[in-house]
């Protein structure tokens, strides 16, 4: 095939996409130079200090938080990673009567911001007078999560290739079985993705964690959020850092978490 | 004898699939839809310091109708607008450029769109913070070359609010448009151009049209989220003209609390929505009717 005359578009979209490479990644670039940066507010280089990292593992605040953040991740993407695998196995039938109205149920809640579940969230605590705090974080983070791992893992089922359990059915190999040694290491692609997806999504939430927190219980997102009202921000650029750090980590050096994430965008 | 048989299987089937859904459509009914229903009961309900009083009272949907509110809805409405807007015109590109580019490069410039989208949204927003402000790096740049002689005051105004959020929510913008980029058929673009059509014809007669699907998913990945905002207009924006996801978020936090016009906000905010979404859905079946013929 000959190529495209396009040569207009071609520089046009190249000359975008830098630019836009640059607006992605300049604020990141600059966070992570001034964690670096010996000097109280930001303003200008002042030579390069690793104190604030040294504070960082100091400061027990920030340990709770980290540790609060990821017990909430752990346990929502275990439970909705659990929720996600039985609805989508159930949405499998698509003679399934109740099929619509479970779907509607699922995407209902992507399409809404997400301040109003936690409005919502945080009302319905108050009407039942339970006390916020972990529990109640742990069932909004689980709620916003049943969606993404629900579809994400379904519509890996969509594509299921169906001889191969046939063929098991055919050779008398029984249904658990059937299951378990085929089906499930199948689905497996799918359930990392939403696995993955949905422990991103419980740490990186703020405002639905800030309805249903209450005090005493603090995720990082909500910390760092106090640190910066305060204006106490010296900590903040190293604890950045080391969060960006480990994103690129495991984006990065994981070619099999790499190819899962883009084939579940 | 057989078909028989055939019924009662599919009806056990039907059974094991309510089976499969149930935990997650008793879980939604209780934390999601429930909750709702407290929202509504709460928008008629009268305020009180800390908490709701059990009195029937239509005094926060009059204040809003009356007024004063609408504005900050308004203000919402339009800068989420620049927003989908802005993330349209720089998104195509960027995923046109990408869809078109080879294999392997293909993967790692996706990964480079994901990365930030993987990275804390709190610490994205703070780190434009650092690059806005004051005395923060982009005016100390602009200055040291000369291009300016004062310091731009950015942060804390609209302009910041639209820049950090075209930041955010721009990933959500590229990735659909990829996919349905990458689906696009170029041999037709080909067929134009070698038909004499040139770039911007072929452009607006070809490519527009058929990548509309993914404008749709886009816009709503990005317009929805802008609208509800918090973190970004609190973080970066004008504190004099709030906007409707601060109202709400004050009037349910700080003291004296007023849940019942927190819940009438979030039900108008929920309306906007559900009519946005609506107009969406109209206007792309116009669009896939139109283009059958």
């Amino acid at each position: 095939m000959q190529p495209l005359r396009t040569k207009l578009f071609k520089g046009m979209n190249l000359t975008v996409f830098s630019l836009v490479m640059v607006f992605l990644y300049i604020p990141i670039l600059i966070l992570i130079i001034f964690s670096f940066n010996d000097a109280r507010i930001v303003t200008g280089w002042q030579g390069f200090t690793l104190k604030y990292y040294k504070q960082l593992f100091q400061n027990r605040t920030i340990q709770e938080a980290f540790w609060n953040t990821m017990l909430i991740a752990g346990l929502s993407t275990l439970i909705s990673t659990a929720l996600g695998i039985l609805t989508a196995l159930g949405l499998e039938n698509k003679r399934f009567t109740g099929r619509k109205g479970v779907l509607a149920l699922i995407y209902t809640p992507l399409m809404m911001p997400d301040i109003l579940m936690g409005v919502s969230l945080a009302l319905l605590f108050n009407f039942t007078r339970v006390n916020t705090g972990m529990f109640t974080v742990l069932i909004a983070h689980i709620t916003f999560c049943i969606s993404y791992t629900a579809i994400v893992i379904q519509s890996r089922l969509e594509g299921f290739d169906y001889s191969l359990v046939e063929a098991a059915a055919d050779l008398g190999a029984r249904p658990s079985y059937i299951f378990w040694k085929i089906k499930f290491p199948l689905m497996m692609p799918g359930i990392i993705a939403a696995a993955l997806l949905s422990f991103t999504l419980s740490i990186d939430d703020f405002i639905i964690t800030f309805f249903t927190s209450g005090r005493g219980f603090d995720t990082l997102p909500i910390y760092v959020e106090g640190t910066i009202r305060r204006g106490t921000i010296t900590t903040i650029n190293s604890l950045s850092t080391l969060m960006i750090g480990f994103t690129l980590l495991l984006v990065v050096l994981t070619k099999r978490v790499r190819k899962i994430i883009i084939s579940a965008m | 004898m057989s078909t028989s048989r055939h019924v009662i299987a599919e009806k056990k089937r039907n059974r094991s699939s309510w089976l499969l859904s149930l935990p997650t459509v008793i879980w939604l009914t209780i934390f999601f839809l429930i909750p709702y229903l407290v929202v509504i009961i709460y928008s008629f309900l009268t305020p009180d310091t800390y908490d709701v009083k059990f009195e029937v009272s239509f005094d926060a949907y009059r204040q809003i109708i009356s007024g004063g509110y609408l504005k900050s809805f308004f203000q919402s409405f339009k800068l989420a607008s620049i927003t989908t807007l802005l993330c349209i015109l720089l998104g195509f590109p960027v995923a046109y450029y990408i869809a078109r580019a080879n294999e392997k490069l293909k993967n790692i410039l996706l990964i480079f769109i994901i990365i930030p989208f993987w990275t804390n949204l709190i610490i994205r927003i703070f780190s434009w913070r650092i690059f806005l402000s004051y005395s923060g790096v982009m005016n100390q740049m602009l200055m040291g070359a000369g291009l300016i002689s004062q310091p731009l005051e950015i942060l804390r105004t609209n302009t910041a609010v639209v820049l950090v959020m075209v930041y955010v929510y721009l990933p959500y913008m590229i990735l659909p448009l990829y996919s349905v980029l990458e689906k696009l058929d170029f041999t037709l673009l080909q067929a134009a151009m070698d038909l004499g059509a040139n770039e911007v014809k072929s452009f607006f007669k070809i490519t527009l049209p058929l990548s509309v699907e993914g404008i749709f998913a886009g816009t709503l990945l990005v317009f929805i989220p802008a609208l509800g905002a918090y973190l970004i207009p609190q973080l970066v924006g004008n504190q004099k003209s709030l906007y409707v996801g601060q109202i709400i978020t004050y009037k349910i936090k700080n003291i004296p609390r007023n849940w019942p016009m927190a819940s009438a906000l979030s039900l108008t905010l929920l309306l906007l929505v559900a009519l946005m979404l609506l107009i969406m859905y109209g206007m792309y079946r116009y669009h896939k009717n139109r283009r059958k013929y």
